[in-house]
């Protein structure tokens, strides 16, 4: 997949890094490489654009991440039940765009795509992480604040996570992705330490509202060959959308992913139905003015976000629950960003505490 | 009407009614014959400015949903019946209000119906009282009871005992269950 950037700026001390030399190396003569002081100011929206996030989407940024890398999961509240994932922020936004996205609103400030050259001092927090718990399992993945895999052909940067996550026993990796971009996980051993998650949605949603992504069968193709490559394999049926005939075609979709990967195959899939604060409501409105699944039977629920009125929500959770549940094998499952009483509506069971995916993940 | 006139007209409403700017544009940013039919509908049914607004945000969620037009929607029989109703003008604009809202949410709508159908069925006593949550936002049901003594307490438990299966009903249906 290739996705148009304007120019790429390279922050003063980065240059000769690895990850600069690769990108470079990779844009050849066909983008701009501007060499600067501080990227900081760049990082910023444009003023003078007509749609600041998105240009800010085709300006790539590489500079040293000044912050540490390893966070909890932004979406952690304790209003919701939490799955315990833990997130390596090696870039910053995404070249896809999908009208529903947080980023729109989260990075509003601070739109550039961004990618870290320091990025390989992500690996000694992770370090400290399993000294501080060496009995625990931590699923930690990169693609919270940036498609994991959008740019790897540029980057490279899985090649270096692959090795650095397989030779450690208490970590999974997750990559989560829209694309179908693996080619360099082909070319790398993950040693079962590493998991691909594609984010999955109904073609209408994707001809709708993923723009740039790849089409949901090609999502679906390329995990059955990651699969068949020695990764592991887990799916996002995140945001859920209620547009009409939703059921229907959720469903279909479970149908063919279940009709190419083996449900025994699959480490675990998680849920979570369209939200979006009214200051995301109103970006992504005004972005994607013409898009019908930005115009749903949202209400605004007790935690702030306009969501699918909770019989609707929970009636397709649950019709997407059942269909897994009938499929020959117990797929581990959670809800993203519900509280423990839908969770128990939806599975008839309470929660399970954090972390006890990333656990399930030590164990299979 | 020509469309520089209708566009005066408009300006002319959204200046006596100090519609805000962000809404007038979107009213004049419509194809001309939406633009013109809801402009018709304001001056007919005398609309106040939240009514404008409301009507503005509710027709262009509805015509973005279904991929059509705000004249289209305003010219469908069920509005036309409204607009022609026996009542005041007021009462028609306020109609009119509703009607979008339930072709906004028609399925919110339909649920809360039915949902508000199932809590009357039960009957129960006066001094219990059954609200479901602001829009269906969440899975919360709340029960409250108002005695006044310990017999009148004890009268609302047994009531609402004889009840608990259709109000566990009422509950399974906020959770999506049929």
């Amino acid at each position: 997949m290739n996705f148009e950037i304007d120019s790429i700026f390279v922050e003063r001390g980065c240059a000769d890094t690895p990850l600069a030399t690769r990108v470079i190396r990779a844009a050849a003569t066909r983008v701009p490489i501007v060499h600067i002081d501080d990227a900081r100011e760049l990082a910023k929206p444009d003023p003078n654009a007509r749609d600041p996030f998105g240009a800010g989407k085709r300006r790539m940024i590489i500079a040293r991440r000044k912050t540490p890398f390893l966070m909890a999961c932004p979406a952690g509240s304790s209003r919701f039940a939490c799955c315990g994932y833990l997130v390596l922020t090696l870039a910053s936004n995404c070249p896809m765009d999908c009208s529903y996205c947080f980023l729109q609103e989260y990075l509003a400030d601070n739109p550039a795509f961004q990618v870290y050259a320091n990025f390989t001092d992500s690996f000694d927090e992770l370090d400290r992480l399993i000294r501080s718990a060496p009995d625990k399992h931590f699923r930690v993945g990169t693609g919270e604040l940036a498609d994991s895999l959008a740019f790897d052909s540029m980057t490279g940067m899985s090649r270096d996570l692959i090795e650095f996550f397989s030779t450690r026993e208490n970590l999974t990796l997750e990559f989560k992705t829209k694309t179908d971009e693996i080619e360099n996980l082909l070319a790398t051993d993950p040693r079962g330490r590493v998991l691909v998650s594609w984010s999955l949605s109904t073609d209408a949603v994707f001809r709708s509202s993923e723009h740039r992504t790849a089409p949901p069968s090609a999502r679906i193709k390329a995990a059955r060959v990651v699969l068949d490559a020695g990764y592991r394999v887990a799916f996002h049926f995140d945001p859920l959308i209620a547009y009409e005939n939703a059921q229907r075609d959720y469903v279909e979709l479970i149908d063919e992913l279940l009709d190419t990967i083996s449900p025994k195959n699959i480490s675990f899939i998680s849920m979570g139905g369209l939200r979006m604060t009214p200051g995301l409501r109103t970006v992504a409105r005004r972005r994607f003015a013409n898009d019908p699944m930005l115009c749903g039977e949202e209400v605004m629920a007790p935690d702030g976000r306009y969501r699918t009125f909770t019989p609707l929500r929970l009636k397709l959770f649950s019709t997407l629950a059942e269909r897994f549940r009938n499929c020959g094998a117990e797929i581990p499952a959670y809800l993203c960003m519900e509280p423990a009483a839908i969770h128990e509506r939806v599975f008839g069971t309470v929660p399970p505490r954090p972390a006890t995916i990333g656990e399930r993940l030590a164990s299979s | 009407m020509k469309s520089a006139e209708v566009e005066t007209r408009i300006r002319q409403v959204a200046g006596q009614r100090r519609l805000p700017e962000t809404h007038l544009e979107r009213w004049l940013a419509l194809d001309q014959p939406s633009r013109a039919r809801l402009l018709e509908i304001t001056e007919t049914l005398k609309l106040r400015t939240g009514q404008i607004v409301t009507a503005i945000d509710t027709l262009h969620e509805i015509a973005v949903r279904e991929q059509t037009t705000i004249a289209e929607i305003l010219d469908r029989p069920d509005i036309r019946r409204t607009l022609k109703s026996a009542g005041s003008t007021p009462a028609r604009a306020r109609a009119l209000i509703d009607q979008l809202r339930t072709m906004r949410f028609p399925l919110l709508r339909a649920m809360q119906s039915r949902l508000a159908a199932e809590i009357a069925a039960l009957k129960l006593p006066r001094g219990i009282e059954v609200v479901l949550p602001h829009e269906l936002g969440s899975d919360e049901l709340t029960v409250s009871i108002a005695a006044h003594s310990g017999a009148d307490f004890e009268r609302m438990l047994a009531a609402l005992e004889s009840k608990k299966t259709a109000l566990m009903r009422v509950i399974e249906l906020l959770g999506g269950k049929q």
